[in-house]
Parts: structure tokens; C-alpha cells; sequence
């Protein structure tokens, strides 16, 4: 019986993945070879076929390059605000809310509902709510400050306020979808251990400190190297609420490897930095697996 | 605690946590002058509603047109990548041949890599297969780089290895071929799975930006994205308009997340974020 089913599964299995291979062979695994070429070749947007050898000398100069630089900082100190708020609030919201009363549950729908609007039209939306008091009109945050007598922002236009601006705006939207991961865990949690806690006499600090908290380890070195490697594809929210500006302080790097391309023509040169990129983000990733081997051993 | 004071609670950290959702819905409703007016009540004390914004949106933006891209763009990616993915998975979890596992890696190995990567060259290799074009063209463009999914064929795959095998040992000892056992058997056992990957590539690519604003260049090609983009940018800013746009974009959506949503695992909402 098994003999017969290992006969036939040698075709098939084959057969059965050859859509995906196809697809992602064209669609992935062929760009990505293409777009390194590129990276080690002076290539040209508009003249592709004149190519010539550079080796790593893209790479040297996207790490040269002052603007490269400014974006790779940028990324970074967005990534510093939102990801330690965005967990540790959803850590906080998630120990908060995961009750099995009804009003809680309900709540919990609450803060996922932003992540289902999709970034751009929240990105119009807070680019509205940001706007600056001119001649009588104000957007509704500085309406609200002014309100409460304190001084308004031209919040996207002052170069030390709007990649805050930008993180406050991703950590509001993002929250729920680390939360409900949060909430999973929580009710995975062993009531054993919880149980025994009690018994010896722990409060409720006491119990989340140390027994909840430490339970949660893996799930939160998940939560902070996923969340750092989106916050790095930083991409949308300057794109539409400032371009980058003002004097460059939310460019992001895939904004620049975006307007490397398309602006300056310089294929090569956004390729390589398109590579130093992902670069990036294995090394997050690798940190993310060594993290999480050593709860395992 | 009490249990008055708790739902007092829960409403009010509601309320404050979508405000900016409140003010949208309640600014879409308001003629210009009246969405920016300053003082604490704002956009809630201003004068009088209207419907116009969105008659405005919908012309505009053409955005009747542009949700039916967006519709059908991840229509296709999540009907083909339901298809192709499982079918991928299942030859991972369940059959026997060499080279698998060399394979499988290959196919994890892809997972991390950020979109924002591939979108470049993939714009050029859209180009070579003759996808950038207007209609039919267009919509393969926009949705055939994203239906085979590694992180899809891999979530898939440990969903079938969860089944229990009895399931098809059954299946086989009643003569039913591989075909019968992936189609009749695996893949009815595991819909909740099937559903969650599908939610989640709907909520993935109808906020995809970069890559159409690459590839839906013309305005009959626009997603519903690209188009509420076009509107904000475009002078002059017609601001009721545009966050009519905003209002109009997300109610898709909400309709089918509302009607899907139970039917999803939310214990695995891990997989969304990836």
C-alpha cells in the first residue's frame, strides 16, 4: 500500500509544485538575481543593455554618500521611537485587556480597526489631522493644543518634529496587530503557573513581573525584530505626508533607492543600496533566530 | 471594579483611541471652511452636512473604477494563491520525492525578502513579459508577482502536517488517487487556514502602494490606493474629496473582513505580521 503511494507521489510532487517554483522563480528569484547584477554593473534606467563592471564600487559609494547616510539614519531613529513604544504598549494594553468580559473583547477590536485601513488613506488622514493654524483654519490636533492654551506646530514642516510626527502616526496604526498577538500568548499561558504563584503568596504585579512577563520572552524577541524590520521598509508615510522632507529629515531609504531610480536614473547605484537593504534586514533577522535559540538550549 | 465602570472605561479608551477614525467619518460629512475650523469642538461643532465630498471623490478620483482594479487584483492573488500555495504545501507536507527538502529550503529562504526589494527589478521584468499595459495586461501585472507566497506555501504546509494522517491512510484505503486526497480530504480539513491566508492577502494588497504606483501609471489602470494618492496630490486640494476618498477606500474592506472574520483563527495572528 505505502510502496504504491511513493510511486506515485514521485511524479506528482513535482507536478504539484511546479505553479509555485514557475512563479516564484519569475517573479522573485529572477529579479533579485537581476537586481544584483546591477549592483556590481554602472547601469543606466534608460539604457539597460550598457553595462560595465564595477564590482563592489556601488557598495562603496552608497555607503559614501551623505544622503544614503541621512536615510540610513532617518530609518534607524524611526525605528528607535516606534518599536520600543509600539511593544511595550501593546504589551501593556494586551496584559490590560485580555479578560474574558465582554467590554474588554470588545476594546481589543477597538485598537485592531486601525490596522485594518490601509497606511495610505491613513496617511492622507493624519497628514489632515497634522496640518499647521493658518488664517483662521487648523487642523484638529493643533486646534485641540490651542484649545488648551498651548502653542501650535507646523508639525510635518519643522524638521525636528515630523519623523516623530510620522512615528506617532505608524505606532497609533500598528499597535493592534502586535496586541492580538500579545492576547494569543496570554491565553496560551499555562493557569498552572499563574496558579502557583498565587499560591505562594505573589500579588498581581509581583505575578505579571515575574512569571508573566518572563513567559512572554519568545513572544516579545519575535514582536521586537518583526516590528524593527517593518519600521526599516519604512515607505508610505513620507511619501505622502512630507516627500522626505523637510531638508531630508524622513527621507527613508527605500524612498531614496526609489528616487535613485526613477529620479536620478541610476540603477546601479539604487540596486546597491537596494542590497545593503536587505542586508539589513538578515542581519535583524539572524539576530531575531539567535535570540530566540538561546530560551530553546 | 464595577461593571458600569468598566464599560465606562473600555468607551472611553475607544473613543479616544479612534479619534482620528471619528474625525475622518465626521470631516467627510463637512463642506471645506468647515473641516479645519479651529477651537475645541473643530470639525464636530461646524455647521451643516453634506453628501457632496463623495459625489466629488467618486468623480475625481474615479474611484467607482479604481475599486473595481483593487477587487480584482487581490481576486486573483488570493484565488490563485489559494490554488497554487496549497497545492505547493501539500506536495512539502504530504508527498515523497527527491529533492524536497533541498526545495523547501529554497522556498523558506525567500520569506524575509522585503517587497521593496524586488519591486524595482520587478518592475523591468513586468516590462519583458509584456505586462505593462493598460486593461487584462495590468491587473496580471498588479496581481501575478504576489499570488505564489513563500511564507503562504510554508504556513500552509505545517497546517496540512498538523492533520492527522488516519485522514488520508482512509482516503487511500477507499482508492482515492493524490489528486482526490489533496482536493476532497487536506484541503476541506484545513479551511480556517485557507480563510486566514486569504484575509490576510486581501488586507496586505489592498493597501499595496509602491508596487502599483510603479505599474498603474494611466489613470484607467489606478488602484484604489494609487487613486486617493492622485487625488491628494494633484492641485487643487479638495480636502472633502479627499477624505471622502479615505472613507470610500477602506469600506471594501471592512465589508468582507466583517463577513469573513469568523471564520479566521485569530490565535494565528502571528502570521500577519511578516
Amino acid at each position: 500500500m505505502s510502496g504504491w503511494r511513493r510511486r506515485q507521489s514521485r511524479h506528482v510532487g513535482w507536478l504539484f509544485l511546479l505553479p509555485a517554483l514557475v512563479l516564484l522563480s519569475l517573479f522573485v528569484v529572477w529579479p533579485l538575481l537581476r537586481a544584483f547584477w546591477w549592483s556590481l554593473n554602472a547601469t543606466d534606467l534608460l539604457a539597460l543593455p550598457r553595462q560595465h563592471w564595477l564590482g563592489g564600487a556601488q557598495y562603496s559609494a552608497v555607503l559614501r554618500d551623505e544622503r544614503f547616510r541621512q536615510a540610513f539614519a532617518n530609518t534607524a531613529l524611526f525605528a528607535l521611537l516606534v518599536v520600543p513604544v509600539q511593544t511595550a504598549l501593546a504589551c501593556f494594553l494586551a496584559l490590560w485587556v485580555t479578560r474574558p468580559e465582554r467590554e474588554w473583547r470588545w476594546l481589543r477590536a477597538v485598537f485592531v480597526l486601525p490596522t485594518m485601513v490601509a497606511m495610505p488613506a491613513l496617511a492622507v488622514v493624519w497628514t489632515a489631522l497634522y496640518q499647521p493654524s493658518e488664517s483662521g483654519q487648523s487642523g484638529p490636533i493643533n486646534a485641540l493644543l490651542t484649545a488648551f492654551g498651548m502653542a501650535p506646530h507646523a508639525w510635518l514642516r519643522e524638521p525636528q518634529l515630523a519623523l516623530p510626527a510620522l512615528a506617532l502616526m505608524s505606532v497609533w496604526q500598528g499597535v493592534g496587530l502586535q496586541l492580538m498577538v500579545f492576547v494569543s500568548a496570554l491565553q496560551a499561558l499555562p493557569r498552572e503557573l499563574l496558579e502557583a504563584a498565587r499560591l505562594d503568596g505573589a500579588n498581581g504585579w509581583q505575578r505579571t513581573w515575574f512569571v508573566t512577563l518572563p513567559a512572554l520572552r519568545n513572544t516579545i524577541v519575535f514582536l521586537l525584530s518583526v516590528t524593527t524590520i517593518l519600521a526599516f521598509r519604512l515607505f508610505v508615510q513620507p511619501y505622502l505626508m512630507t516627500r522626505g522632507g523637510p531638508m531630508d529629515s524622513t527621507l527613508s531609504l527605500i524612498q531614496l533607492i526609489y528616487d535613485t531610480t526613477f529620479v536620478a536614473q541610476d540603477l546601479g547605484l539604487a540596486s546597491a543600496g537596494a542590497f545593503l537593504f536587505l542586508l539589513t534586514v538578515l542581519l535583524l533577522t539572524l539576530v531575531q533566530r539567535w535570540a530566540l535559540r538561546e530560551e530553546r538550549t | 471594579m464595577s461593571r458600569a465602570l468598566r464599560w465606562a472605561l473600555a468607551a472611553l479608551c475607544a473613543v479616544a483611541y479612534l479619534a482620528p477614525l471619528l474625525w475622518l467619518l465626521a470631516a467627510s460629512f463637512r463642506e471645506n471652511a468647515g473641516i479645519f475650523a479651529s477651537g475645541l469642538g473643530g470639525v464636530f461643532a461646524a455647521q451643516g452636512w453634506t453628501l457632496s465630498n463623495y459625489g466629488a471623490a467618486i468623480r475625481r478620483a474615479g474611484l467607482a473604477h479604481a475599486i473595481f482594479v483593487s477587487l480584482a487584483q487581490v481576486a486573483v492573488i488570493g484565488g490563485g494563491g489559494l490554488l497554487v500555495n496549497s497545492l505547493a504545501a501539500f506536495a512539502f507536507a504530504r508527498l515523497e520525492f527527491r529533492g524536497r527538502d533541498l526545495a523547501f529550503s529554497a522556498v523558506v529562504a525567500l520569506i524575509i525578502l522585503p517587497v521593496e526589494v524586488l519591486a524595482i527589478p520587478l518592475f523591468f521584468t513586468a516590462r519583458d513579459l509584456g505586462l505593462a499595459g493598460s486593461g487584462g495586461q495590468a491587473l496580471l501585472a498588479l496581481s501575478l508577482p504576489f499570488v505564489a507566497k513563500a511564507f503562504n506555501i510554508y504556513y500552509l504546509r505545517q497546517q496540512f502536517l498538523s492533520l492527522p494522517s488516519e485522514l488520508e491512510e482512509a482516503a487511500l484505503l477507499d482508492g482515492a488517487g493524490v489528486c482526490r486526497q489533496f482536493w476532497s480530504i487536506a484541503l476541506p480539513a484545513i479551511r480556517p487556514a485557507l480563510a486566514t491566508v486569504v484575509l490576510l492577502d486581501l488586507l496586505t494588497h489592498w493597501s499595496d502602494f509602491l508596487w502599483p504606483l510603479l505599474m498603474s501609471t494611466r489613470a484607467s489602470t489606478h488602484t484604489v490606493q494609487v487613486a486617493l494618492a492622485a487625488l491628494f496630490t494633484a492641485p487643487p486640494v479638495d480636502w472633502g474629496a479627499i477624505l471622502a476618498c479615505a472613507v470610500l477606500s477602506t469600506l471594501p474592506v471592512l465589508a468582507v473582513f466583517g463577513f469573513f472574520q469568523r471564520y479566521v483563527v485569530l490565535s494565528d495572528a502571528r502570521v500577519g505580521i511578516r
